[in-house]
């Protein structure tokens, strides 16, 4: 099986807030950065592919496996952090192991003692007396230990300094070195995913952006620059979005409309700069 | 059936660090029991008492944020209700067996001699009475988690005040309940038990019900 995680059409119906038709693949052996501003419907993909919440329409399947019909075989197979930790703070590290080890088979306790060495976790520390980014390793070690074939991380960095950041990306590196595991990494901090992923899901207010490859992802847009008097509205209606200086004005543009932009100066749009002017109004991309 | 058991041993190290002070708590009931000098009313106040303390595993849960870690154990919705409901089954016992003990050795160094007749009607009266808090307890806190469904904290209280007023009215030793199990207590016996396993699977099913509609 190439792909680990399918969604299709994916929606969920809130009061105030609608997630529609949400399409992607991650395939096996892959870290797929899953992107978007705050309230744009990343959490509630992740909890619809846990099947934390009932989806309204959509199909789910994680290793092949339906993520609703098979859900106990789905969850021995996915590991999952979230922004913060899920064990209770009375619990001593050791305790976390006892507790949570008993629901997977295939738990093995000298990689869990290993993985407590290598990241510095004292097994008789209490889950509260660990830092913000030792609590998320401490998760990460669980979900290695019996060996989750895709790991799903919701926020794992917000709120982490930028040693334990790159940390955590070398973990995952590592994780899917051997071609058998993928990561699905939700996050806002799109600096991060710079560097790790191999593909990307962009959702804007609960809809599908973009889903692809990252450096088709990167290479789709430009950042432009110019002076004021070259701000015409011409130009800014095939812009995505802009921002204007007293000085000068940059924006991004999709690299296709490029020509039409030539007399300006024309940079490589970071993730960041992407999501940051579309996310003010924009088009729809793919 | 296996997951069941793994959610009862996740819900016993919940609450593994507050075992002092629900030992302590049940010191109390043997202080009352021996104050009024009777078993019924010491098993009645223990029963109230850990019916309370059901309460913990959802306060912990809810505090800790712990419905995520829930949401991706590899265990159905069902089955770790279940568990639940066996972890509280158990600590139920556990505290009446305890009780059992305890109350009558406390009662008997006061020079209260504890009969056969009493020995089983407090039995049988614990266990109704405690399945009776929680059936209502658990559905509760479901559903309204453990803050708001605090409320339902309250009905073992009012069904240890319905207690006590109703013995205050009966005397110790020939009371109604009394009288019912020297007439037939067998069929006292057997009526608890229906009643218990009614009430308990009507429980459960509705706090499945409840859990399986609740999005995390």
């Amino acid at each position: 099986m190439n792909n680990y995680l399918e969604v299709k059409n994916l929606s969920k119906s809130f009061d105030n807030f609608c997630l529609r038709d949400i399409t992607f693949t991650l395939p096996k052996g892959y870290i797929m950065g899953l992107i978007g501003p705050n309230g744009s419907g990343k959490t509630t993909t992740v909890k619809l592919i846990l099947n934390m919440l009932k989806r309204t329409s959509g199909e789910v399947r994680i290793l092949g496996l339906d993520n609703i019909a098979k859900e106990q075989e789905v969850k021995k197979c996915v590991g999952v952090v979230f922004d913060s930790n899920y064990f209770s703070d009375d619990w001593k590290v050791r305790q976390v192991e006892k507790s949570v080890s008993v629901f997977y088979e295939n738990w093995n306790t000298q990689r869990f003692s290993e993985l407590l060495d290598r990241f510095q976790i004292s097994p008789a520390k209490k889950v509260k007396e660990l830092s913000k980014g030792m609590q998320m390793k401490l998760m990460l070690a669980c979900a290695f230990s019996y060996d989750a074939k895709l790991l799903i991380l919701d926020e794992p960095t917000s709120g982490l300094d930028p040693v334990s950041r790159d940390e955590l990306l070398h973990i995952l590196a590592e994780y899917i070195e051997d071609g058998e595991h993928s990561v699905l990494f939700s996050t806002h901090i799109t600096g991060d995913l710079e560097r790790a992923a191999d593909f990307i899901t962009y959702i804007r207010y609960g809809e599908l952006f973009f889903s692809g490859g990252k450096d088709e992802f990167v290479d789709g847009f430009r950042i432009v620059r110019g002076g004021r008097e070259e701000f015409t509205e011409e130009l800014r209606e095939k812009m995505l979005g802009s921002r204007a200086f007293p000085t000068g004005f940059e924006a991004l543009v999709k690299t296709e409309d490029l020509r039409q932009f030539a007399h300006l100066s024309v940079e490589p749009a970071a993730i960041d700069d992407i999501v940051v002017f579309t996310s003010r109004g924009g088009e729809q991309y793919a | 059936m296996r997951n069941i058991w793994k959610s009862v041993r996740l819900d016993f190290s919940l609450i593994k660090p507050y075992g002092k002070t629900i030992c302590f708590t049940m010191v109390l009931p043997v202080v009352f029991a021996a104050v009024n000098r009777s078993l019924m009313t010491g098993i009645s106040f223990a029963m109230c008492f850990i019916a309370m303390t059901t309460g913990y595993t959802f306060s912990i849960a809810e505090k800790n944020d712990m419905e995520r870690l829930y949401g991706i154990l590899p265990v159905r919705k069902g089955e770790l209700v279940i568990g639940r409901y066996v972890f509280v089954m158990i600590m139920g016992l556990t505290a009446l067996v305890c009780s059992l003990i305890i109350q009558p050795v406390m009662l008997a160094i006061l020079g209260e001699n504890v009969t056969t007749l009493e020995f089983l009607s407090a039995l049988v009266a614990g266990i109704v009475l405690f399945a009776l808090y929680t059936v209502f307890q658990l559905p509760g806190y479901y559903r309204f988690g453990s803050i708001r469904g605090r409320v339902f904290m309250y009905i073992p209280v009012a069904g240890f005040l319905g207690m006590l007023f109703l013995t205050a009215r009966t005397p110790a030793k020939s009371g109604g309940l009394l009288t019912a199990v020297i007439h037939s207590p067998i069929l006292l016996m057997v009526l608890a038990v229906v009643l218990v396993v009614v009430a308990y699977v009507i429980s459960i099913l509705v706090s499945v019900r409840i859990v399986q509609n609740k999005e995390m």
